[in-house]
């Protein structure tokens, strides 16, 4: 018995590592890719004309990057809010179309930006009187319509992590800014997607 | 062309303001009344209004349209039986200021609940009455009353919670009883079942979806037994029906006597139309009969007589709406013949009991 105890102690002693290294210098390195990077994915934000509620829809866009730490590209998405009032049930499609500029730092697999988008929100708003329906109203009385187009914009902190080849996972966040009837609405906005960088 | 194409994207975008919760909501329904009639029967300073006042669906008790057993039962049923056959109110639905000779306009902001629509959910109606009133405690609305029926320990349901005496006095009504000529809103969601006894106008078309004014002549109370014996609903002249859209109707209000329309806002319980009988309990105190009128009966039955002799207490002279109270020495709330009574006090009658045994 006490052999065997100190056949055990002993064996580690006599391993070894084979010999290749699986981890080395540049392991974690990345292919930098292409100057272009196309991204969608979910959009939840404030609506952009309505108090109340939550905005969720689907987003898109280009972003050109260049060597410096600046990447400049376009975005659109589209978002819905229904919600319930007194008197209507409103829901609001918001178009938002952005022209977007980015203080990008790479790092490793990760990129972190700071992005500012600049643009329009092109607001749909459908209004369905409450109980309408029930009471036989047709016309304006039942359901009214509008269509805007608000100054818009927002500063979003982007975070993007290559995850695979050419794709990246891509989140952000930040506040957002609308223009309507004169006064200006704050606001925020959030992003989750994918993006491809051939 | 591109400025073209701007100017396009401008003009697309700015369609409307947006309103969002804002704005002003348009009325679901706009019911137009004239005040017509004797404008000398309005008191110089009353406070004229008009409401539309929702019926409910209620059945008059048996002894209030069978003969009357004797001269004292006959002045019971006189002082605290309601009009078999009138409107019967259940909730205030809105109100507006109106002057004799004038049309007026309510403006409707909500449907009727399902508590005074009649059917199931494929088919279910709700009628309603225009009341010109004097709102004589300038609350701006319709208050209701309920028959002062004396108090019981138990559940009494519906309009218990409502005053015995009201201040307002109404001075007419669009739809005061089916053997009177009526207009009266409906409201009706699914189909309509012509079969339908709640305020029938057979021989009448049925009411158009929604929200329509209706009008019929009426039928007599004889018409209405001899129509309940062949298991029909009485017919109306059809010469007087008419359902038309509320835009393009006016709906008369004549103004009468409050004597002839006191009961319109008068409400009942609603748990089931049914007489519910009170416990003559001997270790009680005497209920309180003063200013009432009592009768000791059979308890009354649409086939063989009943051997039961019940009491029965009208309200008092100064209530504002009439009703019943019956008390029975055997049986329980819904009646004497319940199987095993909940009480039996035949063998030991209060001494306040007036009635055989």
């Amino acid at each position: 018995m006490r052999w065997v105890t100190l056949l055990v102690l002993l064996t580690p002693a006599v391993a070894r590592a084979d010999a290749g290294r699986l981890l080395t210098d540049h392991s974690f390195d990345t292919d930098p890719g292409g100057q272009l990077v196309v991204d969608a994915g979910l959009l939840v934000g404030m609506p952009a004309a309505l108090p109340a509620g939550l905005s969720t829809g689907i987003a898109a866009g280009i972003t050109r990057t260049c060597g410096c730490h600046f990447s400049y590209g376009a975005r659109v998405g589209w978002s819905r809010v229904a919600e319930p009032g007194t008197a209507w049930l409103v829901t609001q499609d918001d178009f938002r179309l952005r022209a977007v500029g980015a203080i990008r730092h790479d790092a490793g697999r990760g990129s972190i930006a700071l992005r500012l988008g600049l643009g329009t929100t092109i607001v749909h708003e459908v209004r369905d009187r409450e109980q309408g329906m029930r009471a036989g109203l047709t016309g304006s009385e039942l359901q009214t319509t509008a269509t805007r187009a608000l100054p818009a914009g927002e500063l979003e902190a982007v975070v993007g992590i290559k995850i695979a080849g050419e794709w990246w996972l891509v989140a952000s966040a930040g506040p957002s800014l609308d223009v309507l009837s004169g006064s200006a609405r704050l606001g925020w906005v959030s992003q989750l997607g994918v993006g491809w960088q051939p | 062309m591109a400025t073209l194409r701007f100017a396009a994207l401008v003009a697309l975008v700015g369609c409307g303001d947006l309103e969002g919760f804002g704005g002003q909501a348009p009325p679901l329904a706009e019911v137009q009344v004239a005040v017509t009639g004797d404008a000398s029967l309005v008191p110089a300073t009353a406070d004229l209004r008009v409401a539309m006042v929702w019926g409910e669906q209620w059945l008059v008790e048996p002894i209030c349209i069978l003969p009357p057993e004797n001269d004292a039962a006959a002045a019971v049923i006189a002082a605290g039986c309601r009009d078999p056959f009138g409107f019967v109110a259940a909730r205030t639905a809105a109100n507006v200021a109106a002057a004799p000779g004038e049309t007026v306009s309510i403006d409707l902001f909500t449907l009727p609940g399902a508590d005074v629509l009649v059917g199931d959910l494929t088919a279910r109606v709700a009628y309603a009455s225009l009341v010109v009133y004097d709102d004589r405690d300038h609350s701006g609305n319709l208050e209701l009353a309920r028959p002062n029926r004396i108090p019981d320990r138990g559940p009494m349901g519906g309009a218990g919670d409502l005053p015995t005496n009201l201040d307002d006095q109404v001075l007419g009504a669009s739809f005061i009883s089916m053997t009177q000529p009526d207009q009266r809103v409906a409201y009706r969601e699914g189909v309509f079942s012509p079969v339908a006894a709640f305020y029938p106008r057979a021989g009448c078309g049925d009411p158009p979806p929604a929200f329509s004014v209706l009008a019929a002549g009426g039928f007599t109370a004889q018409a209405a037994i001899d129509a309940t014996l062949a298991g029909t609903l009485p017919k109306e002249d059809p010469a007087t029906c008419a359902e038309g859209a509320l835009a393009d109707s006016v709906i008369s209000v004549p103004i009468q006597d409050p004597a002839n329309v006191s009961e319109i806002a008068c409400s009942e319980r609603t748990t089931d139309s049914s007489v519910r009988y009170r416990e003559p309990d001997p270790t009680d105190d005497p209920p309180d009969f003063a200013n009432r009128l009592s009768a000791c009966v059979h308890s009354p039955s649409f086939g063989a007589p009943s051997s039961t002799i019940e009491l029965v207490v009208s309200g008092r002279s100064e209530d504002s709406c009439v009703g019943l109270t019956h008390y029975i020495l055997k049986g329980c709330r819904e009646g004497p013949d319940c199987g095993t009574p909940d009480w039996d006090h035949s063998l030991n009658p209060p001494t306040w009991w007036p009635c055989g045994t």
